[in-house]
């Protein structure tokens, strides 16, 4: 069998991604990493090595190393922008009789193609290893921006190492189909896609049939390099401040900051802040010196505001080029790794007052969308269905909405939750609220509220004769069992009389869209009040149940305790009844908390009274014996 | 129930067969591979958080070479490099080594972070400036060294 991959071919990092077991997923290299740093070198050993290996060696190495060759690819050596790019190399470089650029790599001159041939080389072999199967088809993505002779090179590129290239789509594009976006109607999509070094606006126009490129912008050098730049500088400044020693001259010591730097970066996209700590950092006459500060996401926000806001101005004129209106846009999809700070997600989020689809990681959405397009192109052409889209065939549905049963104080107990995939079934043993309960009402509800008079009640049905006894003792085991179609059949079962009851629910999936979205909605709006509500209704039960265990102690043990006490716990549980009657939950708490601490004293009585009697008795005779036997 | 009919039913029936069983056998299996991809998460975190100990014994390490020789005899220091002879042995049980350094450079292993000029043949290790290690023989972090450079 033969795999196909979709390979994100980046200016400064490679990724690819193929489908396994019916998934889509960017897979590592050989080196254990997703990110293949695009570039390549010939070391002084006359090797060729690519990626990661390449970048290590580049410092010494650095006329043999070959990076951003991206930039060059189909363009003419003559073009303004290549001239000024070219200006930023440490490589030699030359126009080619076709006026493209070639580029010198040991004694020999390659083309912008074929360097780019070598970087797909690295990841068809890599690939090849790590699925232990052979590649034979690929999607490369590419800019939006890229002309037609840019597209035709990368093609080319695919094809001296070795695959067969079935298209080359714009990598926005390729993050909407990632997220599977316009296969039912037409969608306007936006891709905000913040890299390493370049910032990139997209807007798309997807049908089902259709991508059109309606805009496409961006920031050639803003990117997450300039945030960790900032921290660096703020760094550099205050061990300056602190030390009157300029870091900045000591390349290894600014090495050791640039990798602090981006790990802060990375930790404050979790944490509210983090410790950059570097022992020994650099030393003067004075001995060693130590750098360890603490850096707030406040503080990291406040320094990176305008990277930020930059960007958002760029996307707000992209669309001003198209006479859009944010409104008009559907959705907008992050891509990019710089993507992953808070505040950056934040900032999109308000502009377009919507939240941003982020579920697929933003590093690999582009090779991950590839991928889909890449296998979807094949099973065209081998007249079947693409792997991984068998769900077609045998369409399992999910549950909506939560489905439970009301428990004592008008609980709603959760027996499914949502997003459980049917058929399936689930049960749990309940038990009676009160003493002598011969029968039970079994409320179905469906919803995501806490409160069952909060949620839909599907039915309800009585389980009677159960045999008297006290509270907690019988056991009812429910059962909740819903079918491929959504048929819900719930049963209570005695297990002391196996006695049942049931009833049977149909279209607990089958809401419409609009009944499921709007009791989800209320269950987000509501949430707090109803976790509050939740919780008096659990003090409330706690409180009860004391109570009446209280009363049931005293009835059993009155005899054995003093009258001073059993007064005592007396008045205790008459105040803890009176506070149960209101709402007021510290009240409760703090009642409830009161009566079992004197119902501790009466633990400690009882425990008193025969241990002094046993004191009586207790002769070294008596132990003797016991041990004896 | 006309034959027809009942060769249909039978068709049927062997067609859910043989789906139901399709999907069981599924299940067994994607068990079984997530068991696989648990074992490989689990691996992966250790590797991890392995890696983020590292820079500890690096800060230890650019410790030790501040001290002078003749106070690494004091009781104090004596103990405090006891502490990082005890790091690194909690490491090696982990499974972390420390990459060789010689002379030549290999950039499997190493990363080159900067030249030396004069200091011997040209493209050879002329310092290692932090170690590298491997962990179960694949390198999580190459060292870092200087590289020599021919006066021109």
């Amino acid at each position: 069998m033969t795999k196909v991959l979709g390979i994100d071919l980046g200016t400064a990092i490679t990724k690819y991604a193929s489908i396994v077991n019916g998934e889509p997923k960017a897979l590592e290299n050989r080196e254990g990493s997703i990110l293949t740093p695009s570039i390549v070198a010939l070391t002084k050993g006359g090797e060729r090595v690519v990626g990661v290996l390449a970048q290590r060696q580049a410092v010494t190495n650095p006329k043999n190393t070959v990076s951003s060759i991206k930039r060059f690819i189909g363009r003419r050596f003559s073009d303004p922008e290549v001239q000024k790019e070219l200006k930023l190399l440490s490589y030699e470089t030359k126009e080619r009789q076709d006026g493209g650029v070639e580029i010198k790599m040991g004694d020999k001159w390659y083309t912008a193609i074929e360097i780019s041939s070598m970087i797909l080389q690295k990841i068809k072999a890599d690939a090849e290893e790590k699925l232990g199967e052979k590649i034979a088809s690929v999607v490369i993505t590419c800019p939006a921006n890229f002309d037609d002779s840019q597209r035709k090179a990368t093609k080319a590129a695919g094809e001296i190492a070795g695959l067969n290239v079935l298209r080359v789509i714009n990598e926005p594009t390729a993050a909407a189909l990632a997220y599977g976006f316009g296969k039912k109607e037409a969608k306007k999509v936006l891709v905000y896609d913040f890299g390493g070094g370049t910032f990139d606006v997209t807007v798309l126009d997807v049908s089902p049939d259709t991508v059109e490129v309606l805009a496409t912008g961006g920031e050639a050098h803003l990117g997450g390099n300039d945030f960790d730049q900032r921290i660096i500088d703020w760094i550099l400044s205050e061990f300056k401040k602190d030390q009157g020693i300029d870091l900045s001259k000591d390349p290894l010591a600014l090495q050791r900051l640039k990798e602090a730097a981006e790990k802060a970066k990375t930790e404050l996209s979790s944490a509210l802040e983090t410790n950059i700590n570097l022992p020994f950092i650099t030393s003067d006459t004075d001995g060693p010196k130590h750098l360890d500060y603490k850096l707030t996401r406040a503080q990291f926000e406040s320094m990176n505001k305008d990277l930020v806001e930059k960007s958002i101005e760029r996307v707000d004129k992209s669309l001003k080029e198209i006479k859009m209106t944010k409104d008009g846009v559907d959705e907008v999809i992050l891509v990019g790794g710089t993507t992953l700070i808070p505040l950056v997600r934040n900032k999109v989020k308000e502009f377009f007052n919507k939240e941003p689809n982020k579920s697929i990681n933003p590093e690999e959405v582009v090779a991950v969308g590839a991928a889909i397009e890449a296998e979807i192109l094949t099973a065209k052409e081998e007249g079947r269905t693409p792997e991984g889209d068998i769900k077609s065939v045998l369409l399992l549905d999910v549950l909506p909405l939560s489905l439970g049963i009301e428990t004592y104080g008008g609980v709603s107990t959760v027996m499914i939750a949502k997003n459980t995939t049917v058929p399936t079934s689930q049960s749990q043993v309940f038990s009676t609220a009160a003493d002598n309960q011969t029968s039970v009402e079994i409320n179905v509800l469906q919803g995501e509220r806490p409160m069952a008079h909060d949620n839909r009640s599907l039915g309800k049905f009585i389980l009677d004769g159960i045999p008297p006894a006290a509270r907690g003792i019988p056991q009812v085991e429910v059962k909740f069992d819903i079918d491929a179609n959504g048929i819900l059949t719930v049963v209570a079962l005695d297990k002391a009389t196996n006695k049942s009851q049931s009833i049977k629910v149909e279209g607990s999936i089958g809401l419409s869209k609009e009944e499921i979205e709007k009791m989800k909605k209320e269950a987000e709006a509501h949430a707090t009040e109803d976790e509050k509500k939740k919780q008096l209704i659990e003090t409330k039960n706690l409180a009860e149940n004391l109570v009446y265990n209280s009363e049931k102690t005293l009835k059993d043990m009155g005899d054995k305790i003093s009258p001073e006490l059993k007064k005592e716990v007396e008045e205790k549980i008459l105040d803890l009844k009176k506070a149960g009657e209101s709402d007021n939950m510290e009240e409760i708490k703090s009642k409830t908390e009161a009566l079992s601490q004197t119902l501790q004293k009466i633990g400690s009585q009882m425990y008193s009274q025969p241990k002094e009697e046993e004191k009586k008795n207790d002769t070294p005779e008596a132990e003797t014996e016991e041990s004896k036997e | 129930m006309n034959k027809k009919e009942l060769e249909e039913c039978e068709k049927k029936k062997q067609e859910f067969f043989a789906g139901w069983q399709r999907e069981k056998a599924d299940f067994i299996n994607y068990k079984k591979k997530e068991g696989e991809r648990l074992t490989e998460i689990t691996e992966a975190m250790r590797e991890n958080l392995l890696l983020r100990i590292l820079p500890v014994l690096d800060s230890f390490s650019l410790a030790e070479k501040t001290i002078p020789e003749k106070e690494k005899e004091g009781k104090n220091v004596k103990g405090l490099l006891l502490i990082k002879k005890q790091l690194k042995e909690f490491l090696k049980s982990e499974g972390i080594e420390e990459i060789p350094c010689g002379k030549e450079f290999n950039p499997c292993l190493h990363e080159a972070v900067g030249e030396v000029v004069g200091g011997g043949e040209e493209g050879t290790i002329a310092e290692e400036v932090e170690k590298g290690y491997q962990f179960k023989e694949t390198v999580i972090r190459p060292a870092k060294v200087k590289i020599n450079k021919s006066k021109s």
